[in-house]
């Protein structure tokens, strides 16, 4: 039995096999390859996925957005995001026509958004325009997972640093290229239902370093969202949980329209 | 040399080893498979109470995503590389929307997968180590050594004989692991999806996800990508089990070193995880699946190359220092 | 003169820094049976392990029918069968294939071999139950099998007895000794128990402390040399003695005594038979082995 029945059988299928999982083997190291350094968390089956492209930029506008994925509008069931609700709401007061270019990119980090003003590729569309709405920040709060308090509250102080020194750069690089120009910063409001102290505090904090970045020069205004969400979750939040939905979005251009004019 | 390795798999197999870890693996797939296809009608049951619409309907916030990526991949200014990853995503998307598959259904090839994901750092290890740990460890407990090497065969080829038949048997295993969670998860999802598209190859580059060199593949295609890995590292586990199992006498302690080892080392990544040496410990490079789906961050500077070689070094230094010791090593028992 | 099937010569074997066995050396002839007698932990299970390679010597050489066992390892190993302290078999299978599984591993042992080491310890009725419930004896017929399937000429018996009730002795030594007697198989044998030795052995070697004492034939090592004769003229034998042979001798209760080469009684048996006296008694006085063994290795404490 053994000889003559499992024994072949093992050997024929432990053969085919290792045959198979060397191809497969192989294969994935040639899938994966390119690979440099392994930091991020992002999962495929994200409902929302994170890529560096570039959106479509006209040269000269009115309104210019930049920033992470709330720049860019993921969420909004129209595909309007704030950018395109505001100006919509200054057409409806003064009937007059502007335009708008959005330099969004999802998933960015204050520190790419540093590169990209200083690329000079936008150079012609932030000099200009009239408004620069910067959306920024949450990609590099959201990177920092809670461990323990120890850690993370040391994190967090890098975090933020690093984020206000590009911020504060990435400024200096608008005002260099457009000194005439009204900025407005987004703030970060707290998409998630539980109550966390920790998590609290920090967006706060963030919040208050932004704006306190915005409060040395009269034309950067910081928007704050964070007390806008704070009670209207269920409505402002889209399907992703994270992202707002079109009515938090347009509760944002609001919250602009109300602070710029 | 081939009777010996005969003897090896024959001794494995009736000691019912195989049995265990087989009644182990239904246990937790069953598990694992209906606790996940429960946590699925959670969902939907909450969504649908939150948002107090009728029916769920997965079809929108897909179709939003496609209207955004043609509207965003027409445009002339962007770069082939991000087109194609775009293309990639959309084709996705449309297979879900043609095919009327909603990308969160749990199926039982997206079960297979993520099975080897979850176990690829412990579960599947500690099979292995069921498997391998009494190897020679066993023989020394049980005395048969000494039957075994007074014969006329030399020390090398007994544990080379027993090592090839380890590899037989792992390999095997690997299979049933796969064969298993899809099966089992199959009748809990009645849904194989083995030719659903899935997106797999990111990278990163500079602390951020680039998915430029992204491809499609089948969720078939994937299964075996992952199992490999998984058998890779079955592998990897065997090498040092069998170190360990012809460094100490009973079968127990070589156990006991090992589930140690392979959980103090989670452990260890854990807490540690801005110390560089634990980058080179083998238990912080076996989730190598991590790669696939690109959702890693134990230690900076890890990736799929590096883990890969950092465990074959293990396994080939457990390799040379199991036949040193098993060659030199007086049997006293 | 039967070659040596084993040669052993200035073995030693060092385990880190205490030294366990010293420079010992021994042979055995085809046929032969040597008893390696020794109190427990004399170093006797040491030195027949190192002869089948389960412990490497520290320094010495072991050659088994003419092969070097560091060179020719395979070679001298095919020749060897052994138990070394207690049959160990591979519990959850049954006996038979414990047998095929270990002959599977010497070159050309076939179904007839395994079938005839079964049948010559008696083991055809169970042979097919697993290990697990066979009785001690039982098992130590299957592991005197397991070393005789590939025909070795050379037995290793490391302890073979312990653990078996008498009739499991006896059985086993008649298997034993068999075996030396018809097909010429040499057999090492160790134990610490005197009588199996004498009733089993050749000759004897006595191992104490990692030393070889003695090492003779059972008849030479029991011998004292003493010789008595009762004649029924005592003075006429004691004076033949001291004249022909130049022998002294006393003479008391017991008769005339004294120590001689045993060789020599033939002759001085004639020499007393060709003066006219009677003799009624000769009596070549024997100590016991265990009286040997007692004052060869009681003296120092281990």
């Amino acid at each position: 039995m053994f000889k003559k029945i499992i024994w072949p059988l093992i050997v024929t299928s432990a053969s085919i096999l290792s045959i198979l999982f060397l191809y497969g083997f192989i294969a994935s190291i040639t899938v994966s390859r390119g690979e440099e350094e392994p930091v991020s968390s992002e999962d495929q089956t994200e409902p929302v996925q994170e890529f560096t492209d570039e959106l479509p930029v006209a040269e000269v506008s009115d309104i210019l957005v930049m920033g992470d994925s709330l720049g860019a509008g993921v969420g909004d069931e129209e595909n309007r995001g704030f950018g395109e609700r505001y100006r919509d709401l200054l057409t409806e007061a003064d009937g007059e026509e502007r335009t708008l270019a959005n330099m969004s990119v999802p998933g960015y980090e204050a520190p790419q958004l540093l590169e990209q003003i200083e690329s000079g590729e936008f150079d012609s569309a932030i000099a200009s325009t009239e408004l620069i709405i910067i959306s920024i920040g949450g990609n590099d709060l959201n990177r920092l997972q809670i461990e323990d308090e120890l850690t993370i509250s040391l994190e967090f102080e890098e975090t933020l640093s690093t984020y206000i020194g590009n911020l504060e750069a990435s400024i200096e690089a608008v005002r260099a290229l457009n000194p005439e120009a009204q900025l407005a910063l987004i703030g970060l409001y707290n998409p998630y239902r539980q109550e966390n102290p920790e998590l609290s505090r920090f967006l706060m904090e963030w919040n208050f370093e932004t704006q306190l970045l915005a409060s040395g020069d009269d034309r950067i205004t910081h928007i704050p969202t964070y007390e806008l969400f704070q009670y209207h979750l269920d409505d402002y939040l889209s399907f992703d949980q994270f992202h707002p939905n079109g009515a938090g979005y347009q509760a944002i251009a609001e919250a602009l329209d109300r602070i710029l004019n | 040399m081939i009777a010996l390795i005969r003897n090896e798999i024959q001794k494995i197999l009736l000691k019912k080893k195989m049995l265990l870890i087989l009644f182990l693996l239904l246990i937790f797939v069953t598990l694992f498979s209906y606790g996940q296809n429960y946590a699925y009608e959670r969902t939907i049951e909450q969504f649908e109470a939150e948002t107090s619409e009728t029916a769920f309907d997965w079809r929108v916030p897909a179709g939003q995503r496609l209207d955004d990526l043609e509207r965003r991949r027409s445009n002339e200014s962007i770069p082939d590389e991000v087109r194609a990853s775009f293309d990639r995503e959309i084709q996705q998307l449309n297979y879900f929307i043609d095919n009327d598959i909603n990308p969160i259904t749990p199926t039982a090839f997206k079960f297979n997968a993520e099975f080897a994901e979850q176990g690829i750092v412990l579960f599947i290890p500690l099979l292995v180590v069921i498997l391998a740990a009494d190897l020679v460890s066993g023989e020394f407990s049980k005395k048969t050594i000494k039957i075994l090497l007074t014969r006329a065969v030399p020390r090398w080829k007994i544990l080379l004989s027993k090592y090839l038949a380890l590899l037989m048997m792992t390999t095997i295993l690997v299979f049933i692991v796969a064969v298993l969670s899809t099966l089992v998860s199959f009748l809990f999802f009645r849904e194989l999806g083995a030719s659903e598209p899935v997106v797999t190859g990111f990278s990163v580059f500079e602390g951020q996800l680039v998915s430029d060199s992204t491809v499609l593949v089948s969720r078939l295609q994937y299964s075996v990508f992952i199992y490999s890995l998984v058998w890779f590292v079955s592998i990897i586990i065997a090498s040092i089990t069998l170190l360990i199992s012809v460094t100490v006498d009973s079968s127990s302690s070589a156990i006991g070193i090992l589930m140690a080892s392979l959980i103090g080392g989670q452990f260890l990544q854990f807490f540690l995880a801005e110390w560089e040496l634990v980058q080179y410990f083998f238990v912080t490079n076996l989730d190598l699946t991590r790669y696939l789906t690109g959702s890693y961050q134990p230690v900076e500077g890890m990736s799929l190359t590096f883990s890969i070689l950092t465990l074959a070094v293990w396994g080939g230094l457990s390799l040379i220092f199991s036949f040193i010791i098993f060659n030199r090593k007086d049997v006293l028992v | 003169m039967a070659s040596s099937v084993l040669k052993v010569s200035n073995l030693t074997k060092r385990i880190k820094k205490t030294q366990i066995i010293h420079d010992v050396s021994f042979d055995i002839k085809e046929g032969e049976i040597l008893g390696f007698l020794g109190p427990n932990g004399s170093g006797k299970t040491t030195t027949l392990r190192m002869v089948v390679g389960l412990i490497r010597p520290t320094s010495g050489d072991i050659q088994i029918c003419g092969h070097a066992l560091k060179e020719e390892y395979i070679n001298a190993m095919s020749n060897v069968g052994c138990i070394i302290e207690g049959p160990d078999l591979y519990g959850y299978m049954s006996g038979y294939k414990n047998l095929e599984l270990l002959g599977s591993m010497s070159k050309d042992v076939t179904k007839k071999d395994i079938d005839e080491a079964v049948s010559l310890v008696g083991m055809e009725n169970r042979i097919h139950d697993k290990v697990d419930v066979y009785s001690m004896g039982m098992k130590q017929r299957i592991g005197l099998a397991q070393a005789l399937i590939h025909k070795p000429r050379l037995l290793i018996l490391d302890e073979p007895t312990n653990g078996l009730d008498p009739q499991g002795i006896h059985e086993f030594r008649e298997i034993v000794k068999k075996l030396a007697e018809e097909k010429g198989i040499s057999v090492l044998i160790s134990s610490h128990l005197i009588s199996e030795v004498q009733l089993m052995c050749d000759r004897v070697s006595i191992i104490n402390k990692g030393r070889i004492i003695k090492n003779a034939s059972i008849e030479d090592m029991l011998s004292t040399g003493e010789v008595i004769w009762t004649l029924d003229d005592p003075g006429k034998g004691q004076r033949i003695l001291e004249e022909t042979f130049e022998i002294t001798s006393t003479i008391d209760q017991r008769g005339l005594s004294a120590n001689l080469d045993i060789s020599r009684l033939p002759d001085i048996n004639k020499a007393f038979f060709d003066a006219g006296l009677r003799i009624s008694l000769v009596d070549n006085k024997k100590q016991t082995l265990e009286d040997l063994f007692l004052s060869l290795t009681h003296e120092e404490k281990i």
